[in-house]
């Protein structure tokens, strides 16, 4: 295992991967911008250097000044969390050119995959059905006029690189077209530096869910269930859960392990998730393989028992993966609420500032809890990045229990300082939709912005 | 990589800093007590192997009053002060222009927000709007960026501005940071 650990990330990101790493007894370096010197989550690592500007693409997309800093505090390994350069191929290429270990699977995997279109096409040849769409990338908003055309509206153009919902825009007619595709670049080439877009049908009424997979150098491959991840916001995910309420115990493992096989035939190593979108129909589609840990992925530590990131280490440490598919027991149900610093009654705007204060109690039942975050009160959440505070995730023997829990929970929260999504994942929770199961990623159920307008 | 890198100069309670420009190893520092000019190679930082010169930038004199780092190839991370300067009496008067403070006096569209903002929607596209440009309300004038959110801001003729109005000048660089309160482009009647 290596003695020193580099985390390429800030926040909930670092403070999770560091948690892991200290249990494995590896020494944690950050690597922080200026705006996030003072922020007390820096605590969490054994030592940081500062790579730059508060910016993203001054500090932590710098690629040269993180690998300079994992080289000269004298780490072995380096690993992205997700967001920033998590699936970027050549920051990737680069660690392995300065004798680094990266996290992650090869660059070649994570190229192929990293990137929607080169995916598409490796997942179908290994027998995951991919959504119609364009060929390829598009150069031209013109291009992209052609393609709509042929497959019809409503489409949505993504970015090559994407992920997280950056880089997406949907589109009902012709006329939104120049807008939802400057927009989509505009982000694409903020958030990842690269602004190459791509064209799916929009399926409307459809639900997003993803397999959670293990696999190691050795050509061995597990999954962990599945996760649904339907309730969006722009396609942001905002609650998730395992398992998904829309697929019996025999379609799971069905996709679980097409899943496990098809990672398995491209030569992937480490952690990844597999989405799909389940149409009203009933058809799942391949969508696109994530070559990261995924945010949410506390649900599936939740009703598995494993650790993640733990095995993404070991993994990447070049140990075979220990874990067999019979040894994974799926137990209960888990559910995740992202926590994020904007305003539902004003159209979701972010609002960065001073937590004032920050309590989410866990002491409440019948099921667990376990909160990730960086932020205790009294911090102040930038303007800059991501508006993620907290993840709460709860687990019950039975799904009815884990929403009881979390409600208990989002319930007694005392955030002041920025406005929080917390009375949007209250309305969801408490909806009969939500609580029967029936839900796509078309509307958040329970939530009428209108009703909630002051 | 250049061979070449200024130094960041930045002045906190009369003493100049000079920090490093990137993160690398450290070595070739100069002793306290030498004397610092524009131009003057102050030092060597190794990144990736390579030496990179470091250069004290434009308007600084001084006296090096801190002592060097007790290893050679030390390693720093970007922004970590370098040097700390002292005035040198007579020696070069302070060149440093401190920013001019912008005559806000006109009539200002102020930001709600902060966030970063851009004068264009990407960065191969023309502006929304250049100055001497007509205003009207509902009219795009710039994207503001918030927690990789993008919205576009949009030209309203509340709180004493003019239904229509010309473009004088922005307040903010493309792509500058902006805080609540700022100040975005300044207009006049039209």
């Amino acid at each position: 295992m290596f003695r020193s650990l580099l985390i390429a990330n800030r926040g909930e990101v670092a403070v999770r991967v560091a948690r892991a790493a200290k249990a494995l007894g590896i020494r944690s370096v950050g690597v922080v911008s200026e705006a996030d010197l003072g922020a007390s989550w820096i605590e969490e690592l054994d030592s940081v250097v500062c790579i730059g500007g508060s910016a993203p693409k001054d500090s932590y997309l710098r690629v040269d000044r993180i690998i300079q800093a994992a080289l000269q505090s004298e780490c072995a390994a380096v690993h992205p969390g997700w967001g920033f350069l998590a699936e970027n191929s050549v920051f990737a290429a680069l660690c392995a050119q300065h004798g680094l270990t990266f996290v992650g699977p090869g660059p070649g995997t994570m190229e192929r995959l990293g990137l929607k279109i080169p995916a598409k096409r490796a997942m179908g040849a290994a027998g995951l059905k991919g959504i119609p769409g364009s060929d390829g990338l598009l150069d031209t908003v013109e291009e992209a006029r052609a393609v709509a055309a042929r497959i019809g509206y409503p489409v949505i153009v993504k970015a090559d690189a994407g992920g997280g919902g950056r880089g997406m825009r949907r589109c009902y007619k012709e006329s939104e077209l120049g807008q939802a595709w400057s927009q989509a670049s505009a982000e694409a080439e903020a958030a990842f530096g690269n602004g190459a877009l791509y064209m799916e049908s929009y399926l409307t009424g459809g639900r997003h869910i993803e397999i959670q997979i293990l696999a190691d150098e050795y050509g061995h491959a597990i999954h962990l269930g599945d996760r649904e991840c339907s309730i969006q916001r722009n396609h942001q995910k905002l609650i998730e859960e395992s398992p998904s309420p829309a697929l019996t115990a025999k379609e799971r493992d069905e996709l679980g392990l097409l899943a496990a096989r098809a990672a398995a035939s491209i030569g992937y190593a480490g952690a990844g998730t597999v989405e799909f979108l389940r149409a009203p129909n009933g058809e799942l589609y391949f969508m696109e393989m994530n070559a990261r840990l995924q945010v949410e992925h506390p649900v599936t530590e939740m009703v598995s028992g494993v650790d993640l990131v733990a095995h993404q280490l070991h993994i990447a440490a070049n140990e075979p993966l220990t874990l067999k598919q019979e040894d994974v027991k799926l137990q209960g149900a888990s559910i995740e609420c992202r926590i994020n610093a904007e305003d539902p009654s004003q159209g979701f705007r972010p609002t960065p500032g001073k937590l004032t204060a920050f309590e989410l109690p866990c002491d409440v039942g019948p099921g667990t809890l376990r909160i990730d975050t960086h932020l205790r009160a009294g911090d102040e959440v930038p303007p800059y990045y991501d508006s993620l505070i907290a993840k709460v995730i709860a687990h019950g023997e039975t799904r009815d229990a884990a929403i009881e829990t979390m409600l208990a929970c989002l319930k007694g929260a005392t955030i002041e300082g920025v406005k929080t999504t917390i009375p949007l994942h209250i309305a969801v929770l408490q909806s009969k939709e939500f609580q029967s199961g029936e839900y796509d990623t078309a509307s958040i159920p329970g939530w009428s912005p209108a009703a909630t307008a002051s | 990589m250049q061979s070449t890198l200024d130094l960041i100069l930045r002045k906190r309670e009369g003493i100049s800093e000079l920090r490093a420009p990137e993160v690398g190893l450290f070595t070739c520092a100069l002793n306290s007590g030498a004397l610092l000019g524009p131009g003057q190679l102050a030092g060597v930082i190794l990144i990736a192997g390579k030496s990179v010169a470091l250069r004290v930038p434009p308007g600084v004199h001084g006296r090096v009053s801190n002592k060097p780092r007790p290893r050679t190839q030390a390693p720093v991370g970007y922004g970590d002060v370098l040097y700390e300067l002292l005035p040198v009496d007579g020696a070069g008067a302070e060149q440093l222009l401190d920013e001019a403070a912008d005559n806000e006096s006109g009539l200002i569209l102020k930001s709600n927000q902060s966030g970063r903002f851009y004068h264009r929607p990407s960065p191969d596209e023309p502006a929304y709007a250049n100055p001497g440009d007509e205003l009207v309300d509902g009219q795009a004038i710039g994207l503001l960026e918030i927690m990789k959110t993008f919205s576009q801001i949009t030209y309203s003729p509340a709180g004493g501005l003019p239904s229509r109005a010309k473009l004088v000048r922005f307040l903010t660089t493309d792509g500058g940071e902006i805080r609540e309160g700022d100040g975005l482009i300044e207009v006049e009647p039209a």
